[in-house]
């Protein structure tokens, strides 16, 4: 049995479109990536799992509950981090997270909440009010494992963290997929997604583009490469090159094919300097539908 | 219902209710300690009646008993300003009890904690009526110690059933409060409406005893039929309109209820 299944699930506002006929599963004890362009639909989704928003039509489980019907359940065994976080402004970190742990019932809740804020820097006797962006973030990943949650359903989780505390959130996920927790993982940054996930489906104009093995993922992946060469004759470019520019020394153009033979390529060639960047998600997307 | 959300929400309009407690409880300790001056100059006052337009009076709810007996001059202002104040206080309260949620974006942390919405709604109703219990309560206190201490020779019977008027009227408002935040964008201040509500409930009434010909507008306001000034030093109990506010008000917190059930939080 799938820990999260979706089945043909709508969400229209009137006649605009939130999601469409989305449909996708996710495994027991899988880390499942949710990439798409801002806009997309992934909060959409995320956000009718939860109750927040009702269906159109379709269906959706989580744990083998309806989300329509057996909300309050589900929600006890789901830790939740948000994208945007909006805690009450009046409360301290330590009272939202003691009234967090209150709701679910956490036993010994204070020594739990000190060690993840000890963890992740996080001052707790501050004001939500007072908080910036990133320290928010933080109170918002504290809450969402505090209760030991079955299925941990993060929207954006990294924005506003540093690199140092990104790094470290990425460790306790891991930690918590070894423990068995299923973890959905929703972002518009796909270094994210391949670092965390096994598999993920892409989601566009709120449609599924694909469910696909990361590898698979990655391997449809393109990368684009800026080089300068040491004159300014003509360059053979390697199988999987298009969109070549030239001026001068200086050569542009997007790869698509393995990154091995990519480098065996560099290796071949005199050059002075070489750049590999991440497209936009919309090249991405451009690139998957024309492969 | 869910306890520690109940606490919370008590918690969280402490400071509101303190305040407007004291508003109402200060302006009828107000009212009741100068009414021994006010008697004392009572033919005075008698003349100064006599001088009022008679429409003006009567739009107030003024009469000789205004100022000739303690329950006919406390009925005036209880009618003009303290069910007014209480009116906006829990009718406001109400309103935002659930909206505010929704305006600040601290909706999706609590309809995303293992609560039903039905039992989040009934929460937040009960601890509104906690709080509109505390406040109409201290209130009555005040105005029982204002009585005695003040008044001689008090119709009690008078005073209860301006009272009881009063706790259907005021409910009336208060259910109004939470039905305006199931359809009004939870971007939109609420005092406005509510304001406009109660005030609007009010002055109906005033003009409607102010002028025969307009005496039809009367029955588009509570005050009407849930009247809270005594004439001749009777005030009579009328059942049917408290029973008929209590259906309406139930009414109007069903369908907020029934509203908050299926409404999307979009964020």
């Amino acid at each position: 049995m799938s820990t999260i299944e979706l089945s043909s699930l709508s969400k229209f506002y009137g006649n605009q479109c939130g999601i469409d006929s989305v449909s996708f599963a996710v495994k027991k004890g899988e880390i499942f990536g949710f990439i798409g362009p801002n806009g997309s639909g992934k909060s959409t989704t995320i956000r009718t799992l939860l109750g927040l928003l009702s269906p159109t039509s379709g269906k959706a489980t989580i744990m083998g509950m309806d989300i329509s019907t057996e909300g309050a359940t589900i929600r006890e065994k789901v830790g939740y981090l948000p994208s945007e976080v909006d805690y009450y402004s009046e409360m301290s970190s330590k009272d939202l997270l003691l009234y967090h742990a209150a709701i679910y019932r956490v036993q010994d809740a204070e020594h739990k909440i000190q060690e993840l804020a000890t963890y992740f820097q996080l001052d707790l006797d501050r004001r939500i009010d007072d908080l910036s962006y990133g320290n928010k973030k933080k109170c918002a990943i504290i809450q969402s494992v505090l209760h030991d949650p079955e299925v941990l359903i993060l929207d954006e989780p990294t924005g506003g963290l540093d690199p140092l505390m990104q790094n470290r959130f990425f460790e306790l996920l891991e930690r918590l997929n070894k423990k068995g927790v299923t973890i959905f993982f929703s972002s518009h940054v796909l270094s994210e997604i391949q670092r965390m996930c096994d598999r993920a489906a892409i989601i566009r104009e709120g449609k599924i583009a694909a469910v696909e093995d990361i590898s698979a993922l990655l391997s449809k992946q393109m990368k684009k490469v800026r080089l300068v060469t040491t004159s300014a004759g003509n360059l053979p470019l390697p199988d999987g090159a298009q969109n070549h520019h030239q001026s001068g020394q200086k050569h542009t153009f997007d790869y698509v094919g393995p990154t091995q033979d990519l480098v065996t390529w560099l290796s071949s060639q005199a050059i002075l300097d070489v750049t590999l960047s991440e497209p936009d998600l919309e090249s991405i997307f451009m690139n998957y539908y024309q492969s | 219902m869910n306890s520690v959300v109940f606490k919370k929400e008590l918690k969280r309009n402490r400071k509101n209710t303190v305040i407007w407690t004291a508003i109402v409880v200060g302006f009828t300790a107000l009212i009741l300690s100068i009414f021994p001056s006010f008697s004392e100059m009572g033919e005075e006052m008698a003349k100064l009646m006599s001088s009022l337009p008679e429409e003006y009076a009567k739009a107030l709810g003024m009469d000789e008993e205004t100022w000739s007996s303690i329950i006919g001059y406390y009925g005036t202002y209880y009618g003009i300003y303290i069910t007014l104040l209480m009116g906006i206080f829990t009718a406001s309260t109400g309103a935002t009890i659930i909206g505010k949620e929704e305006r600040d974006g601290t909706a999706e942390f609590l309809l995303t904690r293992p609560i039903s919405r039905g039992s989040i709604a009934t929460t937040k109703l009960m601890a509104l009526g906690a709080l509109f219990l505390i406040v109409y309560g201290i209130q009555t206190l005040s105005a029982v110690i204002g009585l005695l201490v003040f008044g001689e020779d008090v119709n009690w019977s008078v005073m209860t059933t301006m009272h009881v008027h009063g706790f259907f009227l005021v409910g009336f408002f208060t259910a109004s409060g939470v039905l305006m935040s199931s359809f009004l964008s939870p971007k939109l201040n609420y005092m406005g409406p509510v304001v406009g509500l109660i005030f609007g409930s009010y002055f109906l009434n005033a003009i409607s005893m102010a002028a025969e010909k307009v005496s039809w507008l009367g029955y588009f306001s509570p005050y009407h039929y849930l009247n809270l000034t005594a004439k001749n030093g009777v005030l009579e109990l009328n059942l049917i309109a408290c029973f008929g506010a209590s259906v309406v008000s139930a009414i109007l917190l069903w369908i907020s209820y029934k509203r908050y059930l299926t409404r999307d939080i979009v964020g």
